[in-house]
């Protein structure tokens, strides 16, 4: 079975996005790979006009809001720094068993990755008022400025968002067969190793 | 044989059924997210089954047919009337127009019906359309509503021909079965996520979550044959593509047409955001306490009286105000809801095979996300038999307001005195609203100041008076009428009272024409007039001093209405008997005691004056002058009492 690898449109985001973009993304891709029986649960991003699901699911939406923390730590410890998260959907193989082993593998079948770029709040330029007669409020610039910032981020979320809609009517046939009593397929999510 | 023709049988009714059930669900995320009858938002938060393990359990929480797809949602018995009565077979397509619908503003009540709704048939041709409320439509016709189409879903099964769709053994059909299933799963997720992404999602859970009168609605049709949009319209629209899921008979196709911009939509609509109120309008002592009634004359004296300047509503045209603007918005959450509308971040849209995006703006709009409650919209019912819903945009047009405003207006000179009392301008100062002014109010006085007397409907007395600013305590209680309000009004009584003590005196004036005394009745007794006018004013002034009042209710009037000059004490004793006769003026004469030296002071400068003028006079004048004065202070006595 091939793995089929999703690389998401690079987003450039504030260190307080985070944690939003992260549940937006990973929580729309793991609803499409929820296959069991869900009552969806729509929730509304609150720095973002944009309205993604979950499955439902408390547990999930605990272990991804884990991650989501260590993710943030990670980046907290590399700052300035692309960074990318990796959400894998598997499924569990058993090894031949041996007398030593009786280890079980994973087969990847589906990868997604999440690329951030995270930045800082870019400082004021108080410097420019000084030379100029017309004295610029500086917060209702710098309002102006989040707001258009804010937008585009907003407006990039969704283009990620159509990307992982396309890629899961695309790509169908790679999906394994949904088991019985199964919401969800196994899954991981990982900070590759290179940006480590 | 006859069980392979049967088991092959039974994979054709399933597949049938996996399609039928298809449509439905389909219908059911478009309809549940566009429609505020029918939404999932609040159902999704029922954690109950998340496991078709624990069904069992909690089988009664999981309807039958939420198990189809495994993607539980709210029932809607309204989306499977509309998909039995516009599809006969699983190769009709079903089309939804999701059409946004907004009532002018000029609204009367022609317009105006709770049970007027929405949906016209927008084709004679389309006879297996089933619209929603059909039998409510506006009574008043189509041209009262602005109506547009914003998004076209087609679903439907293309059927491929020359292909025999039983064909293949029974491990193939189970297998193409279970795969067709999964595919299936997989594109409706696909779709309820993508329901939520297109723009007129965001109008659907304003309207949802705001619970209150909007001008426009969201209203889904649903039929089995439109007529296509016009090229204007289709311009203006985005397609997106479901990839089609194949089947044995044919392929299962899923697409929306979208508007990728509704601001237009709502900018044409020119629907006011928020109301908005003109702080200053009624003459707000904040906007312009300066600005002078136009009728006034103005004051050459200090600007002090400039302060009792009002601007009324009716005089807006004289300074060049703007009218009013007062706006209603339906409700404050449509002005939400209009931002947002207008707001073109909102408008995202699919990319990369995907028509481009849209504009992106500049805003970003931060919002509640507390939508775990489910509000329903008053304003759309798609059950077949509505309960009227007010669907009433809340807008009071401009003239009605404006005469609403006017109504609450006081009269122009029906102003009470403490109402003024703590504007920033006045400071401190017993100022009142200008009076138009009498003949009188300007006679050979040496200093000038100004003190209002507020007048009522057409009473109204300016005088002037020749004392230093802290007098105007003084004058400013004239005369407390019977209405005994603590405002100093000038009421017709007072001003007849005042008229005769115009031109009579209650106790000698300084410029009474005495005996002997030659004046020319002609040129003189104008100029009389005014200062016996003043000097009355005077006399009825609140006691200068406090230990002066005395109790005058004793009957030694006749004695003070004497035509002889008065003395000081008779003429502070006259003062303090006006008062005593007046209720709630008491407080006035603490605030004159220090202002008795410059009215006495006063007082001799008119005698003097008076003499002079006298001196110059005829007996016969001055006969006539004590007469009258004798007529007056009877009269005067008459009031007092």
């Amino acid at each position: 079975m091939n793995c089929e690898v999703c690389q998401l449109k690079e987003l450039e985001v504030e260190h307080f996005e985070i944690r939003e973009v992260l549940r937006c993304i990973l929580h729309t891709i793991v609803f499409h790979r929820a296959l069991g029986l869900v009552r969806p649960k729509d929730v509304d991003l609150e720095l973002f006009e944009i309205t993604y699901v979950q499955c439902g699911d408390v547990e999930l939406e605990k272990k991804i809001d884990e991650k989501i923390d260590h993710f943030i730590s990670w980046v907290e410890k590399h700052p300035n720094k692309k960074s990318q998260i990796c959400l894998s959907f598997y499924e569990v193989k058993s090894k031949q068993p041996s007398w030593f082993t009786n280890k079980t593998e994973r087969l990847y079948w589906e990868q997604w990755y999440i690329n951030l770029n995270v930045t800082q709040h870019p400082k004021h330029h108080s410097s420019k008022s000084h030379h100029t007669k017309l004295v610029v409020d500086p917060g209702e610039s710098a309002t102006e400025e989040r707001s258009s910032r804010r937008a585009m981020v907003e407006a990039s979320l969704r283009e990620v968002l159509f990307q992982i809609i396309k890629f899961v009517n695309e790509k169908k046939d790679h999906v394994p067969p949904i088991s019985e009593g199964v919401i969800y397929f196994p899954y991981e999510i990982t900070i590759p190793r290179k940006f480590q | 044989m006859t069980s392979t023709h049967t088991n092959s049988h039974t994979e054709a009714a399933k597949m049938e059924q996996v399609i039928t059930e298809f449509f439905y669900k389909s219908l059911l995320i478009i309809l549940e997210s566009r429609s505020s009858y029918v939404s999932s938002r609040n159902y999704s938060g029922e954690q109950t089954v998340s496991s078709p393990s624990s069904s069992s359990s909690s089988s009664s929480s999981v309807r039958p047919r939420d198990k189809w797809f495994n993607l539980a949602l709210r029932e809607c018995p309204s989306a499977l009337e509309n998909l039995d009565l516009c599809r006969r077979s699983n190769f009709e397509p079903v089309v939804v127009d999701v059409i946004l619908e907004q009532k002018p503003l000029d609204w009367g009540p022609a317009s105006f019906s709770p049970t007027s709704d929405l949906v016209r048939n927008l084709s004679s041709k389309n006879k297996n359309s089933y619209f929603w409320n059909s039998d409510q439509q506006d009574e008043s016709g189509s041209e009262m509503k602005c109506e547009k189409i914003i998004e076209r879903w087609f679903v439907q099964n293309e059927s491929r021909k020359g292909r025999d769709c039983n064909s293949g053994n029974r491990r193939s059909s189970c297998n193409n079965l279970s795969a067709l299933y999964k595919k299936l799963i997989l594109m409706l997720r696909s779709l309820y996520v993508t329901v939520r992404l297109l723009p007129a999602y965001n109008i659907f859970r304003d309207l949802n979550s705001s619970g209150l009168i909007c001008s426009f609605k969201l209203v889904p049709r649903v039929s089995s044959f439109v007529e296509p949009l016009t090229r204007k319209e289709e311009v203006d629209m985005q397609r997106f593509w479901f990839t089609p899921v194949d089947t044995s008979c044919g392929r299962l196709c899923l697409s929306v047409l979208y508007h990728s911009s509704i601001s237009d939509m709502s900018s044409e609509s020119s629907t006011p955001m928020s109301p908005q109120f003109i702080p200053d309008y009624v003459g707000s002592p904040l906007a312009d306490p300066l600005r002078r009634f136009p009728s006034l004359p103005v004051s050459h004296g200090s600007p002090s009286s400039l302060p009792f300047s009002r601007r009324h509503s009716w005089s807006y045209d004289h300074y060049k105000a703007s009218p009013p603007l007062v706006s209603f918005s339906p409700s404050p959450t449509h002005s939400e809801s209009n931002a947002l509308v207008s707001n073109p971040s909102s408008l995202g849209l699919p990319p990369m095979s995907l028509p481009p995006h849209p504009p992106e703006t500049s805003l970003a709009h931060k919002r509640n996300t507390n939508f775990d409650e489910y509000c329903p919209s008053p304003n759309f019912s798609a059950s077949p038999s509505p309960s009227p819903s007010p669907s009433l945009p809340i807008y009071i047009p401009w003239t009605h307001l404006s005469k609403a405003l006017l109504r609450s207006e006081s009269a122009p000179v029906n102003i009470a005195a403490p109402k003024l009392a703590n504007t920033p301008a006045l400071s401190g100062k017993q100022n009142l609203p200008p009076c138009p002014p009498l003949k009188i109010t300007r006679a050979g006085t040496s200093r000038t100041d100004n003190i209002r007397v507020p007048a009522e409907t057409d009473a109204t007395i300016e005088k002037i008076f020749s004392f230093g600013k802290e007098d105007c305590w003084k004058y400013s209680g004239v005369k407390a009428f019977s209405n005994s309000s603590p405002r100093i009004s000038c009421s017709r009584s007072s001003s007849r009272s005042l008229q005769d003590d115009f031109d009579y005196s209650e106790f000698p004036c300084p410029f009474d024409v005495e005996d002997g005394e030659m004046m020319d009745p002609g040129s003189r007794k104008s100029q009389d007039a005014a200062v016996g006018a003043l000097v009355r004013l005077l006399k009825k002034a609140p006691p200068l001093r406090q230990n002066v009042s005395l109790n005058f209710s004793e009957a030694s009037r006749p004695e003070i209405l004497s035509n002889s000059i008065p003395k000081q004490s008779q003429i502070l004793e006259a003062v303090t008997v006006e008062y005593a006769a007046a209720p709630n003026i008491a407080s006035f004469r603490l605030v004159a005691s220090k202002t008795t030296t410059d009215a006495l002071e006063e007082l001799r400068g008119y005698k003097v004056m008076k003499n002079l003028l006298l001196s110059e006079g005829g007996k016969a004048y001055t006969s006539n002058v004590a007469s009258a004065a004798e007529h007056s202070s009877t009269s005067k006595d008459r009031s007092i009492l």
